[in-house]
């Protein structure tokens, strides 16, 4: 006997059982079942990474109202859509960013610059801003309910000697501190300061003061002489001081790892530092070609936003030290301050033309509704890209950014500089003595002294 | 103001671990009590962790470990990836069950003297189930010897007879798409990416019809088409003719992509492998050559048979690893295409030149004479040295010669022979892959799937230049490149950061004769230093470069001045008794006794 037995399929299990009922799907995960299946999954990449940077339209608005550079952009805290600017001709406005409108407007609220803006209180009910004309105003945010008009009067001033050039509210207390030729801590309810922090051989000018978010009471500033100094309120004096090759322009404290902080610096570089350890930084972010005027952390703590003298805003992943996304336009000028949203999901640039630009984060999101069908494709998009960067098509057209001439020359320039330097460090090198002149690592040439 | 500092646990400066201290995040997991240090300590109860940033389930076990990798960075990395692959192996593992859900056919003999190739067709017919037994069928048809061409589902069918008698349809449920007389010589017919179109090759070109039997196109440098050929995932459609040229032709974008001479005259027998697209062609001088659309020769030119060739066909069950060819000396060869050597096995047929086609479960079907014989899978691969045929897994005699096409049929357990009298459907339990995927090719597939698979295909299509002997090219890692950067043995500098003379040695564009020339040294004989400056002769001051001065100089070279010989003579001793004083001094070779042969010497 021979035992026979034929294949057949059982319709009833491949059709569905009702007109309209989803067709049923069987797999087969047998590689010979799927021919050329790494081939067609790179050509999907490919498409994939193609899809991304036809949809890369990232600016989404332009705020306007200002009629000088935008000097200072801040966020509101516990809010989505209300940020502050202050400009280089005193005014301040509020914006509220779904409704692209005004919400506050204060034209002339500082004589000539108006150079740091910051909110107070656990929401942000009230907000602070100093300027060149040596004042220090405490105003009232508004609900926003109603426009107001630009005759709003402070709810309190607070005079000084020095201009001031940067301002930073303590996180709970109503205590803010001031930059000026020193770091100065007020009480929002007297009027002269409560404690003047300096380090003892200081003659430099504060450009910038941030307090920690977690640590509260620690504070962070960086000077014109190159040096990024940490001041503790509780012991009312400088703990550390780090001096730099070069100065830096911004800085901000990660909101998710409170030893971390970022710093803009004027030698094109970004510099992320752990305060436990100031003998280096944990990474260098290099793309900029000119000084970095500003930088903000995004509230996640995994991304960073930078806007610099190049007009260029770039946006960078913690600890990758390369290629960001960066976005420009024909009619940017420089950028001086940046910020992030509180939803991650927007970035704000301001700069000289007066304009406050509203980017998205992510240059190929898609505003609006997105369903899970499409969800899912965007992930697995997603995740495509990822494994295949390092085909070399894919990799190239996920990578490659499109740069304005002027800033494409200034990148070549650079290149051809630092090229040069390498080379000549080299030659040097090859005729010294033998070990005599070792070739330092980057980061341990970025920290010329650090004092305690 | 110290004690104020230590109570408030203020930013302290951060312990320097071991010599020239690690990153700040290296922190040593030893175990439960991992003590937190101060900083972390004072931010805790105003932080918490992301739980994205949490650690997740634990690696599974088998998960490779790469504790050997001291780049953290890169440890990091491929732990995780192995964590993942190991996590979705398992569910793979659990899944298997639930995917295998249909079992293919088979025949086993169950006693000592049975033997499978002795059941009939009426037999197989009658212990299959109702929908099976309906493949069982004879179209009785006029119009010479049929071909025929199912689609990749298996779902259509489509014949040619060679006097112009074409139709398409869905043989299952028996609807006819489209039917033709086109009344000159039709001599092949291929579908296209599905049922909705397909290709004839027609006695001048081949045509491209719709499903419905519309001529959509005339396919003019396609000159009197033999065999045709669809890749699907390329989109490519490939024929061969009486001129002897492969042509590729683009269905997606329309263009001729290829035209290959193949030197060998006219050829009838073509076939592809459908797992790496490479087409094979059997010639009339007994070679079977295989061809990608970006090489102008044959990739692969092998002497098969002593006669012209036949057919040929890839065996798709072992990803055309195995490939048969049939000549017109009436012999079976199989080969294996990892090594051309020999053919693995080799029988003779009766009946003269036989049609082959593998199925997807590797069942070998060889319609010759008057019969079709079915071998089975693994006697067939291995090698033999002898030329008896394989043990028989079923026969089935056809009284109407010749035998012209055999298809297997996609995910079915059918054969599908094409003769002078039409065409006759067989069962051949346990050739078909029980198990389809849906998303590659679905019997069962409604109207939106199709569409569906159709824009989902144009988007996934494979270029043409990645058509290679070996598909598994694409994502491995590329060949080292023959720009080295081994200069004295020292290969980890990498080629930016060489120095500028050995950048240019390494890309062939130094000028070394400089450095010859600084090079050379009192090692070598004269003869040789004197021949190496003979082959560069410097360019000289204005004036000392004529033809004539030229001349003198090389005249000059043969006069020896016995003044310079005596000069260089003495030089020679004088560097000579240096040495030995050097020697002498650093105690190397001793002072020998003077001898009397010392007067011999120099």
């Amino acid at each position: 006997m021979v035992k026979i037995s034929v294949l057949q399929h059982d319709p009833s299990t491949h059709l569905p059982m009702r007109p309209g009922d989803p067709t049923p799907t069987s797999r087969n995960l047998n590689p010979l079942m799927h021919p050329f299946a790494r081939a067609r999954e790179r050509t999907r990449a490919l498409n994939a990474a193609k899809i991304e940077r036809i949809f890369a339209k990232p600016f989404v608005a332009s705020l306007e109202g200002h009629s000088d550079a935008v000097e200072v952009l801040v966020r509101k805290p516990k809010s989505l859509s209300t940020v502050a600017s202050a400009s280089w001709n005193g005014d301040i406005i509020i914006h509220d960013l779904q409704q692209r409108t005004e919400v506050l407007t204060l034209r002339g609220a500082h004589k000539g610059k108006a150079s740091g803006l910051c909110f107070g209180g656990e929401n942000g009910d009230r907000f602070l801003s100093c300027g060149v004309d040596k004042t220090v105003k405490l105003w009232n945010t508004p609900t926003g309910l109603e426009q107001d008009t630009g005759d709003a009067t402070p709810l309190n001033v607070f005079p000084s000697k020095n201009a001031f050039n940067s301002i930073d509210h303590h996180r709970t207390d109503p205590i803010f501190a001031t930059a000026s030729n020193i770091v100065q801590v007020w009480d929002e309810s007297k009027t002269a300061p409560i404690s003047n922090l300096t380090f003892p051989t200081s003659t430099e000018t504060i450009t910038s003061v941030r307090f920690n978010l977690s640590e509260a009471s620690v504070l962070a500033s960086v000077g014109s002489d190159r040096t990024f100094t940490l001041y503790d309120i509780r012991t009312g004096k400088a703990e550390r001081r780090v001096i730099m090759q070069m100065r830096s322009n911004s800085l901000a404290w990660s909101p998710t790892f409170p030893t971390t902080v970022l710093l803009a610096s004027e030698d094109h570089n970004l510099y992320t530092f752990d305060v436990r350890n100031l003998a280096w930084p944990t990474q260098i972010y290099k793309a900029h070609v000119a000084a970095v005027m500003s930088c903000d952390w995004s509230p996640t703590g995994t991304e960073f936003v930078s806007g610099g003298w190049d007009r260029t805003v770039r946006i960078w992943k913690e600890g990758v030290g390369k290629q960001p996304e960066v976005y420009h336009t024909k009619r940017m000028h420089r950028v001086f301050s940046t910020a992030f949203t509180a939803d991650a999901r927007f970035v704000l640039s301001g700069s000289d033309d007066g304009n406050v630009r509203v980017w998205k984060a992510k240059a190929s999101d898609k505003l609006g509704v997105i369903d899970a069908r499409e969800r899912a494709a965007m992930e697995y998009r997603d995740t495509l890209k990822e494994r295949w960067k390092m085909d070399s098509q894919v990799g190239k057209v996920a990578r490659g950014r499109y740069l304005p001439k002027p800033i494409h020359k200034a990148n070549q320039l650079k290149r051809t500089m630092l090229e040069s330097r390498r080379v000549k460090e080299e030659r040097r090198r090859k005729h010294t003595r033998a070990g005599e002149n070792k070739p330092k690592a980057e980061k341990k040439t970025v920290v010329v002294r650090e004092q305690t | 103001m110290d004690a104020l500092f230590a109570k408030a646990e203020a930013i302290r400066p951060h312990k320097r671990r071991r010599f020239n201290g690690d990153g700040p995040h290296s922190k040593k997991h030893t175990g439960k009590d991992v003590e937190l240090d101060s900083t972390a300590k004072s931010v805790l109860h105003h932080t918490s962790l992301p739980k994205s940033l949490r650690p997740g389930s634990p690696p599974p076990e088998e998960a490779k470990k790469y504790s050997h990798i001291s780049d953290k960075k890169l440890r990091a990395q491929l732990s995780s990836q192995s964590a993942h692959s190991a996590r979705s192996k398992a569910l793979l593992e659990d899944a298997a069950f639930l995917l295998e859900h249909e079992d293919s056919g088979a025949m086993e003999a169950e006693g000592e003297l049975d033997r499978t190739w002795r059941v009939g067709q009426d037999e197989i017919a009658e212990s299959a189930g109702q929908e099976a037994a309906k493949s069982r069928r004879e179209w009785k048809l006029d119009g010479g010897p049929y071909r025929s061409r199912y689609t990749r589902n298996g779902r259509h069918l489509a014949i040619v007879g060679l006097k112009g008698h074409v139709a398409t349809f869905d043989w299952q449920t028996g609807t006819l798409h489209s039917e033709l007389q086109l009344r000159e010589t039709c001599r092949d017919i291929t579908f296209l990416h599905d049922q909705s179109h397909f290709a004839v090759a027609q006695s001048k070109y081949v045509f491209i019809y719709d499903r419905d039997g519309v001529e959509l196109h005339r396919l003019k440098s396609h000159i009197e088409p033999t065999r045709l050929e669809f890749l699907p995932y390329h989109w490519l459609l490939a024929s061969v003719g009486q001129t002897g040229y492969l042509k590729y032709q683009d269905t997606s974008t329309g263009q001729i992509l290829a035209e290959h001479r193949t030197k060998l005259g006219g050829c009838t027998t073509m076939t592809q492998n459908l797992h790496n697209a490479v087409i094979h062609l059997g010639h009339q001088n007994g070679t079977v050559t295989l061809w990608t659309p970006n090489l102008p020769h044959a990739a692969v030119r092998l002497l098969a048979h002593l006669g012209p060739v036949v057919s040929v066909s890839v065996d798709p069950s072992t990803a055309g690893r195995y490939m048969a060819t049939a000549g017109h000396d009436g012999t079976v060869k199989v080969w294996d295409c990892r090594n051309w050597k020999g053919a693995v096995r080799q029988w003779a047929t009766r009946g003269g030149s036989a049609e082959l086609e593998w199925s997807q479960k590797g069942a070998l079907a060889v319609a010759s004479g008057g019969s079709v014989n079915v071998y089975n899978k693994p006697a067939i691969q291995q090698f033999f040295a002898g030329t008896t045929s394989p043990p028989l897994y079923m026969t089935h005699p056809i009284p109407h010669r010749p035998l012209t096409s055999a298809r297997f049929c996609p995910f079915q357990d059918t054969l599908t022979i094409g003769h002078s009298k039409g065409l006759s459907s067989i069962l051949v339990p346990g050739s078909g892959e029980p198990n389809f995927d849906s998303s590659e090719a679905d019997p069962f597939e409604n109207k939106r799937m199709r569409r569906e698979r159709e824009v989902k295909g144009l988007l996934d299509k494979v270029q043409p230049d990645m058509i290679t002997l070996d598909p598994e090219f694409v994502g491995s890692l590329a060949p080292p490149t023959k720009l080295t950067t081994d200069v004295n043995g020292k290969l980890d500098i990498p080629f930016a950061r060489l120095p500028r003379q050995h950048r240019l040695k390494l890309q062939g564009r130094a000028d070394e004769t400089e450095e010859v020339s600084e090079e050379e040294d009192g090692g070598e004989g004269k003869e040789g230093n004197a021949s190496r400056k003979e082959e560069k002769e410097k360019k000289r001051m204005r004036g000392k470069n004529k033809a004539m001065k030229r001349y003198l100089r090389k005249q000059r070279k043969n006069v020896i001045d016995p003044k310079a010989v005596a000069l260089k003579e003495k030089l020679q001793r004088e560097r000579e008794q240096r040495k030995k004083t050097r020697d002498l001094a650093k105690g190397v070779q001793e002072d020998r006794l003077p001898s009397a042969l010392d007067r011999f010497r120099t």
